[in-house]
């Protein structure tokens, strides 16, 4: 329950995020746990400084030291961007920087009601969730029936159930129901073929209009998408890629070779050719490998349905029912003009 | 997101192509400059957002103003005017200044003469040597600028955090101490702003922005306050205005001055003193108009009028004039930094050393906290003298990379031009 509120206190059954030299680990505070043969034992969570009896957090507070065997290290109160960083991996998730400039290019503020699809991990739905509380609501999809399944009891042990709902469907090929029919503020896809999913988007969004942003590692994708955003009555369509990089900060020592010295004949024989002295900066440093590239962010403003307004699509898109099938029909959807009827 | 209508009085935005503008729409029969164009306002007021106004020229040749006329939408230069014959290559085409056969005052006279940007382009592109041979692409980046020229449209949007972000990067970065809209979306998310917990932010000088990013997350009918401290008055607050905050979610932003929101926490005093004005660099109006009534306050024979009524504390009419806003802010402020906050953001142009040095005792343990500075020789010096304390952890210095991309056909690469800079954060968590 531990991602509900601000807590003094921490409780059974509470997810607790143990800092520990600079890493996070996410620990779900239960006194037992079953083994592999399913026999109730203590619950000893094991680090690089020894064993932490997770028994003895109930009851501490929230910022305070632990003690370890071999150390101690601190409990923080899990924070959507602390989830992000130790939740378990079911799929590939996105991390806080893409996470931020989604939550703010999607205009979210509290009480929005907001569509995600594929739920994935949950790491952005935590902060989508965190977000909209407590009067807007987060509908989020997945395909994949255990992953749907293990998002929806993983929002009822956080304490967050009252804020989302998961569900099992398959969204591009059933759209988001008839449930969701003109209710959201803004529709988020990090799917495959999202541009499938833009006609369902539209149906999904409010008659006032909303935003859409989609999420999607490959220019191709992005590249379909963009054209059926268009196609659709979008308005606004930006694409964007946003990396972080973190600063190493240290203390350099380094040494100081004096020349100076040199233009007049010396007293000392030979010369000691090494540097003399030394200065101290401190510097920032850059890493030697940082990730590169996560996703495009496609986003774009759906306006209101008095100012919609829908490409006329050629007789072959109409047919197929989809934007482009291969590269090739790229050319063919340039050339709308001429095929006009 | 319940009234969707242009009200008098509220900020708005004028979108033409890609150029937002920001305007206070104070009279129903004003005007606003959007580029080289004056623009007059009337007939806006009540229309629903997203509404797409034609500019029609106002009586003199080649003057820049116009009139607005409602229309159901824009019309896209490219699909009126029809791409039909096009070249492979550029090869035989030559740039001698010489391909337009019209002159510069007949293309001024032509504009003014035709009510459509369309017809203004199809006669340019009749006058041209060179248009039909240009490939399909060039002929499309061709219409792209001449629509950006002759376009006649305006859509009028509501301002929030992203367009606002966005318009005042753009004008002035200075004036938002550098903080582009990456970097801003992740000092909200750092800092875990939502509808819960108390929220402290320091900041001197980004235009209201942080304040309007962060009171924007908190929402409406959020639980706690945002304590904004600054130095001096308050006197520029663009953004936070901009936004058209409802006075139940504005009223959730106690803005306080720095000096008396401290001195009111250690010392129990409430009062500005003569000697602030000395310190601070900013000189305005509104802070001598302050220290007048404090001097009111504290010296009563100088106005008889308001002894019998300074003994009247229920009388809130009276007691407002007598015991400014900022007395209640500074009050309650000091309450909220006495129980602690949830989180910590400094956007300051001083030293941010001494600064969260002073406002670190107030952040509950285990809560994170958010620095920015424009450069990172402040922040990392920060980091070293913190890295050895005891009682912050986690501690990241980062800074934000942002590229935007062309997507077209057989056009797509990232835009030519990128924006660099965009600040440093450093962040962490406060222990026990």
């Amino acid at each position: 329950m531990s991602f509900r509120n601000y807590k003094e206190k921490i409780d059974e059954g509470d997810t607790v995020i143990l800092y520990l030299c600079n890493n996070f680990f996410a620990i779900e505070v239960k006194p037992e746990i079953k083994n592999k043969k399913g026999e109730l034992i203590e619950n000893v969570y094991q680090t690089t400084f020894g064993a932490l009896k997770v028994r003895n957090l109930i009851g501490s507070n929230y910022g305070s030291k632990v003690e370890l065997s071999k150390g101690w290290g601190h409990i923080l109160q899990p924070t959507p961007e602390l989830w992000s960083l130790t939740l378990p991996h079911r799929t590939q998730i996105i991390y806080t920087p893409d996470i931020s400039m989604i939550l703010l290019q999607l205009d979210l503020v509290p009480g929005c009601v907001v569509v995600e699809a594929g739920t994935g991990s949950g790491s952005l739905t935590h902060a989508l969730i965190r977000r909209v509380r407590p009067h807007g609501h987060v509908y989020t999809f997945d395909f994949h029936d255990h992953r749907a399944k293990v998002a929806q009891e993983e929002f009822q042990e956080h304490g967050l159930a009252d804020f989302v709902t998961a569900r099992h469907r398959d969204v591009l090929a059933e759209g988001f129901g008839d449930d969701l029919k003109e209710k959201a503020d803004a529709v988020f896809l990090d799917l495959p073929k999202p541009w499938t999913g833009v006609p369902h988007a539209v149906a999904a969004i409010k008659n006032d209009g909303g935003r859409f942003c989609s999420f999607s590692p490959c220019i191709e994708q992005v590249q379909r998408t963009c054209l059926t955003l268009e196609q659709q009555g979008f308005q606004d369509i930006s694409t964007m890629e946003v990396l972080q990089s973190e600063i190493k900060v240290s203390r350099k020592t380094v040494p100081v070779r004096d020349l100076s010295f040199l233009k007049h004949k010396g007293s000392e024989n030979p010369v000691e050719e090494k540097p003399s002295s030394e200065k101290t900066y401190v510097v920032g440093t850059w890493p030697h490998s940082t990730p590169g590239h996560t996703g495009y962010l496609t986003v774009a403003t759906l306006p209101p349905s008095f100012i919609r307004r829908k490409l006329k699509l050629t007789k072959s898109e109409e047919c197929n029912g989809n934007p482009i099938e291969e590269d090739k029909n790229l050319d063919e959807a340039m050339a709308v003009d001429e095929n006009k009827f | 997101m319940c009234d969707n209508t242009v009200k008098v009085g509220e900020y708005i935005v004028i979108q033409k192509q890609n150029y937002k503008k920001l305007h206070k729409f104070n009279k129903p029969n004003s005007s606003v400059s959007v580029g080289k164009d004056t623009l007059n306002l009337n007939g806006i007021e009540g229309t629903k957002f997203f509404s797409t106004f034609k500019m029609i020229s106002r009586g003199k040749k080649r003057s820049k103003e116009f009139d607005l006329e409602l229309t159901a939408e824009a019309v896209n230069l490219i699909e009126e005017i029809g791409l039909k014959v096009s070249g492979a290559d550029n090869r035989n085409i030559y740039d001698d200044g010489r391909s337009q056969k019209l002159s510069a005052s007949e293309i001024s006279d032509l504009t003014y003469d035709s009510t459509k940007a369309s017809d203004i382009v199809e006669t340019l592109i009749t006058n041209s040597n060179t248009f039909h041979n240009k490939t399909e692409f060039s002929q499309e980046k061709y219409l792209k600028k001449k629509e950006k020229k002759y376009f006649e449209y305006i859509q009028i949007l509501r301002p929030n955090l992203r367009i606002i972000t966005e318009i005042l990067y753009r004008l002035d970065s200075s004036k938002v101490q550098g903080i582009r809209i990456d970097t801003l979306s992740q000092i909200i998310t750092l800092s875990n702003i939502s509808n819960e917990g108390n929220h402290l932010l320091y900041d001197s000088g980004s235009n209201g922005l942080l304040a309007a990013a962060l009171l924007s997350a908190m929402g409406s009918e959020a639980k706690g306050k945002l304590v904004h401290m600054h130095p001096g008055n308050m006197s520029q607050k663009q953004a936070l205005l901009a936004m058209n905050f409802d006075s139940e979610q504005f009223n959730k932003c106690l803005s306080v001055n720095v000096y008396s929101a401290l001195r009111q926490v250690y010392q129990g005093c409430d009062t500005h003193t003569q000697k602030e004005t000395v310190l601070e660099s900013e000189c305005n109006l509104k802070r001598k108009a302050t220290d007048e009534i404090e001097h009111e306050i504290k010296i009563p024979k100088l106005d008889d009028s308001q002894i019998p009524i300074k003994d009247h504390d229920t009388d809130e009419s009276n007691v407002a004039k007598k015991k400014p806003k900022w007395h209640f802010d500074n009050i309650a402020a000091s309450e909220v930094l006495k129980n602690k906050v949830d989180s910590l953001v400094i956007a300051s142009k001083e030293d941010p050393q001494n600064i969260f040095l002073e406002l670190l005792p107030f952040v509950k343990p285990g809560r994170q906290f958010v620095i920015y500075y424009t450069v990172a020789e402040p922040l990392q010096n920060l980091y070293m003298i913190l890295k050895s304390t005891s009682n912050v952890a986690a501690l990241r210095l980062t800074c934000n990379w942002m590229r935007n991309y062309q997507i077209l056909p057989e056009r797509t690469h990232p835009e030519v031009m990128m924006n660099g800079s965009s600040g440093f954060l450093l962040t962490g968590y406060v222990l026990k």
